[in-house]
């Protein structure tokens, strides 16, 4: 099957700097893909090769197996739902809704009906006369992703869509994002700096790092099966044993990746210090400092006891939870 | 405040002014020099040698007299009046159209000619000029006078210059073969109405016309047509010298009505050009110096007064400025710049041919009613648009 | 142990800003008073008096103003000549505010969108040089350059282009005998003295436009042409309008520009610097002045109805 993205060989470069640097990658249709990396890390220029707001200086992206190269953003059947939403201020959200039915000449009736269904369908029936300025946060988000969608686009974008909401509409928002992209069942790029979002919502994860993709995978193997030390740092903050400390423990000279919630504290181990405990409701934070300047992390679950702040400890783990990173890297 | 109608009572009340004026304290001897000298002058009529160190009439002044001259240049009469009106000011070089105003408006007083050593060396056609001498009391020292000559460019009319204001006025073929429409200019005032009235006075004597600034409707009427003629000839109006300067240099303007000032700066350099006062006579200014009601340094403005008449400033002056001066032995006896053959040539010979600015007011002596002037300042609008 | 709060100030300075910061109304009244009292007094004041004058009228025999309430400046206002000036005027600015937006609006784009750095301050110098110099000088600059035998006709004559100017000339209405004394160059002048006060407005409007806004344009189908029609004009006509205010306003206004280049006929300007000074009409004169305030009037009120302050 045609992927409906396809990065080969893709750069960007600005100068000196390398935002995108040499990515391969394949976004298959239907699929809700997210690009997690931390801000620079060049996740939202491939957003912006894919909607046509930037060309590559090498490489080729293909869009359903179209060749992308000289085609101009209003020529792409993609859409794209703007960080900051864009949202025409001269315009009432029915206007700004309808906007890409109204350059394609589409007859008033006809753009108004189609407005108000993407309306009801992002739960904001009957808010088509009001001005952006007049709308919340969240609803301003939903007028983009309303404005997006009217004109059935095979790709839709977001770039950091749930960014400027508050925790509690965001968590709301990503389960209906995710309920949207089911229904419809349009490909969803997602582009945020967030692993809970990036965790919680998406098919699969391309994680990226200085302009490059360092690790593709469904949710589970990023999380658990973190190839390179930054995608175990970055991605749940897991615990991160040099090549020696792997080769005392389990014999490989490979950086491994052991998550909090896996770490014991008990009789034998690895020797600790316990640096500062935290609260954290369902769990219990405790820092840790091995021999050797390692920092490690645990969460204790209810009912652990927790150490005092400066005693010496012992930590271990169940051998399956230890994950062996075979590529090298940060 | 309206500066035509004080020339308007000026003229009712012209009777008993004469015998208060006498009355009003009048110097009888000139005492030591107060230090201080404030005039209201035209740009260019008061130079201390800034401009050009060849022309300088105020330095020898200043060190004879100890009188330190301050100038405080006005750009039109109405300017200078309102300034005198301000008060703060001994002297004013006062133009015929500001100068009744301001004799009207008591702003000055009359001058005690026996103060005045050289009062007699004064041209005898000025002496008693009635814009300065209102039943025989002297509100002045004539200060300088001037023609509106016709200037023309001497290559284009070739052997056969111009005699008549009627190159301007009517459309016609030029001795260099082309029409003089769109080659001509006017000025940019409604006084200019006087020289269409000046032509009419010469060339349709059934007008009645006496004077250029009293007319009345029907002489005004066939002046307006005259220029509404004009109109479709000329180029551009005029109100500046350096423009006109230019349009003759840049513009292809060939002839005009001009001041022998322009005439003198283009054939200074080097530029054909040539001036004439034609048959018809000619349109002029003559200015005055006045001194204020009020001066404060009345020793200095007699002082001033005597100076303008006696020093090198008459002949210098004419030079610098292209203007008559009002001593006739400033252009020959070689205390300055000028000569006889300068004087000729800025129409000194020409003074009976000229008939001096002046406000046109409603009741005009010569026929009982006239159009005023704030009709020929409308009117003249209208004619230059077209209409 | 260290104090919580400093004690009370005993200086006099220091209690008024006490007294100040307790009081923010107080503040806000000392601030606005003396430029209160300058708009109400001078401002209003001399509006008023002139607007008074406007209905007061010159007597014709005598030339003294009649101060009793009359229309007759009014009428007099509205004979054929001064229709003349008034249309003129009008035309004149219109068509020099629309030129002005329209060679305004690509250089203020560029400024807005493109130059950066060394560009920007380029552009901000190239667009205020002509403020810089003296508006009498750049005048007769282009008297020259517009002159029959000037840099315009020259250069016309090196590229062999004279019967082009000629022809151009001969148009009714627009020529004349050269550029310098015809409309076209009163037109020229007056786009060229007025136009930074166009593009200054436009492009700080169009600064404000985010670029995300274009990109959404174009993101959901809408060609350039589009974009530009449908979100950069609507969201820069405020900077746009303001512009036009600047440049109409001061079009209807200038009485020096159609003195000095143009085919002497009088300008709005022109007639009441004459009307008031030499013929002392001031009756006229006010009722003159009373013409742009009006139109002015009428043109905010259009420019608000057509939408251009909604996005203030």
């Amino acid at each position: 099957m045609t992927p409906a993205v396809r990065f080969a060989g893709v750069s960007r470069h600005f100068g000196p700097v390398r935002a995108v640097d040499n990515v391969n990658m394949e976004i298959a249709e239907g699929e809700f893909f997210a690009m997690l990396g931390p801000s620079g890390s060049g996740k939202t220029t491939c957003l912006r090769l894919i909607g046509g707001f930037d060309q590559p200086t090498a490489g080729k992206i293909e869009i359903f197996g179209v060749p992308t190269a000289g085609v101009p953003p209003y020529r792409r059947h993609v859409n794209t739902v703007f960080q900051d939403y864009a949202l025409f201020p001269h315009l009432n959200v029915r206007d700004n809704v309808a906007y890409g039915l109204m350059v394609a000449g589409r007859p008033k009736p006809e753009r108004y009906r189609a407005a108000e269904e993407a309306l009801e369908m992002v739960a904001l029936p009957g808010y088509g006369l009001r001005k952006p300025s007049e709308l919340s946060g969240g609803q301003r988000q939903r007028v983009a992703l309303a404005r997006a969608l009217v004109n059935r686009p095979r790709v839709l974008l977001l770039d950091e869509p749930l960014g400027a909401l508050d925790l509690k509409l965001r968590e709301a928002m990503q389960e209906e994002l995710k309920a949207l992209q089911r229904r419809l069942g349009i490909t969803f790029v997602f582009v945020t700096h967030d692993q809970t979002e990036a965790l919680s919502m998406a098919d699969r994860v391309a994680v990226f790092n200085e302009g490059r993709i360092v690790q593709v995978g469904t949710p589970q193997d990023i999380y658990y099966r973190p190839r390179v030390p930054f995608v175990a740092r970055f991605v749940g903050s897991s615990n991160v044993l040099p090549p020696e400390v792997t080769e005392r423990v389990a014999g490989r000279h490979v950086h491994a990746a052991v998550r909090p919630e896996a770490l014991r504290l008990g009789a034998e181990g690895l020797a600790a210090t316990v640096l500062s405990t935290a609260f954290h409701g369902a769990a219990t934070r405790v820092a840790l400092e091995a021999e050797g300047g390692l920092r490690l992390v645990a969460l204790l679950p209810k009912g652990v006891e927790v150490p005092q702040e400066g005693a010496c400890v012992h930590v271990t783990w169940a051998r399956e939870d230890l994950h062996l990173m075979t590529e090298a890297g940060a | 405040m309206n500066p035509i109608l004080k020339s308007c009572t000026a003229l009712i009340a012209a009777g008993a002014l004469a015998g208060q004026a006498l009355a009003a304290e009048m110097l009888t001897e000139i005492g030591p020099g107060e230090g201080q000298l404030d005039i209201v002058a035209w740009p260019g009529y008061i130079e201390r040698g800034e401009t050009d160190p060849a022309f300088d009439w105020v330095t020898k002044f200043e060190e004879a007299t100890g009188c330190k001259v301050q100038v405080k240049t006005a750009n039109t009469s109405d300017e200078m009046v309102a300034l005198m009106n301000e008060g703060g000011f001994d002297l004013v070089t006062a133009s015929g159209d500001a100068s009744l105003r301001l004799i009207a408006g008591k702003r000055v007083q009359p001058i005690n000619i026996s103060l005045i050593p050289s009062w007699d060396t004064i041209d005898d056609r000025l002496k008693n000029a009635p814009w300065h001498t209102v039943n025989g009391v002297h509100y002045g020292v004539p200060y300088m006078w001037g023609p509106n000559v016709l200037m023309y460019n001497s290559e284009a009319f070739g052997d056969s210059p111009p005699s008549s204001w009627n190159v301007v006025f009517e459309e016609m073929t030029l001795p260099d073969g082309k029409s003089n429409k769109g080659r001509i200019e006017a000025y940019d005032g409604p006084i200019y109405i006087a020289d269409a009235a000046l032509y009419l006075m010469y060339h349709r004597p059934e007008l009645g016309i006496k004077s250029p600034y009293e007319l009345n409707q029907e002489q005004y009427n066939a002046a307006l047509d005259l220029l509404r003629q004009q109109r479709k000839l000329v180029a551009r109006y005029w109100h500046d010298a350096f423009i006109q300067i230019d349009d003759f240099k840049n513009e292809g303007i060939v002839a005009s009505g001009s001041w022998p000032f322009q005439v003198n700066l283009l054939q200074a350099e080097g530029f054909p050009v040539a001036s004439t006062i034609p048959v018809e006579g000619a349109t002029g200014w003559a200015d005055t110096t006045m001194m204020h009601v009020d001066a404060a340094h009345p020793n200095c403005a007699y002082m001033w007064m005597e100076h303008t008449l006696s020093s090198n400033l008459q002949s210098d002056l004419s030079v610098w400025f292209g203007a008559n001066p009002s001593v006739p032995a400033a252009c020959s006896d070689g205390r300055g710049m000028q000569t006889p053959e300068g004087c000729r040539k800025n129409g000194f010979d020409d003074f009976d041919k000229i008939h001096f600015w002046q406000t046109p007011v409603s009741n005009c002596p010569s026929q009982g009613s006239c159009v005023p002037y704030y009709r020929w300042v409308s009117d003249y609008i209208g004619v230059i648009g077209g209409r | 142990m260290s104090a919580v709060v400093d004690p009370a100030p005993a200086g006099l300075r220091a209690r008024i800003a006490d007294a100040l910061w307790r009081r923010p109304g107080l503040t806000i009244f000392l601030l606005l008073t003396p430029p209160a009292l300058w708009l109400g007094i001078v401002y209003l004041g001399s509006l008023f008096a002139l607007l008074l004058q406007s209905f007061y009228s010159i007597d014709e025999f005598s030339g003294m103003i009649v101060r009793e309430f009359t229309l007759k400046s009014y009428r007099e206002l509205f004979t054929p000549a001064n229709i003349d000036i008034i249309i003129r005027t009008v035309v004149m600015a219109s068509l020099v505010t629309v030129a002005a937006a329209l060679v305004g609006f690509p250089i203020a784009y560029f400024a807005a969108r493109y130059a950066r750095g060394r560009w920007k301050a380029l552009f901000y110098l190239g667009v205020m040089l002509p403020l810089w110099s003296s508006y009498l000088v750049k005048i007769y600059a282009w008297k020259l350059i517009l002159a029959k035998e000037g840099i315009l006709g020259w250069l016309f004559e090196t590229l062999h282009l004279s019967w082009l100017l000629e022809a151009y000339l001969s148009l009714p209405v627009l020529g004349g005998n050269s550029l310098s004394v015809s409309w076209t160059g009163t037109f020229l002048v007056f786009l060229y003295v007025w136009l930074p006060f166009m593009v200054l407005p436009t492009q700080a409007a169009l600064e404000r436009v985010p670029v995300s806004f274009l990109e959404a344009s174009s993101d959901l189908g809408a060609r350039p042409a589009q974009t530009f029609r449908h979100v950069l004009l609507p969201l820069a006509l405020p900077g746009v309008v303001a512009g036009s205010i600047f440049t109409f306003s001061l079009t209807l206004g200038d009485y020096i520009i159609p003195q000095i280049i143009g085919t002497s006929r009088f300008f709005l300007g022109q007639a009441v610097y004459s009307y008031q000074g030499t013929a002392g009409n001031i009756p006229l004169a006010a009722a003159f002045t009373v013409v742009p305030i009006v139109i002015m009037g009428f043109y905010l009120w259009f420019a608000k109805r057509m939408g251009a302050f909604d996005a203030l």
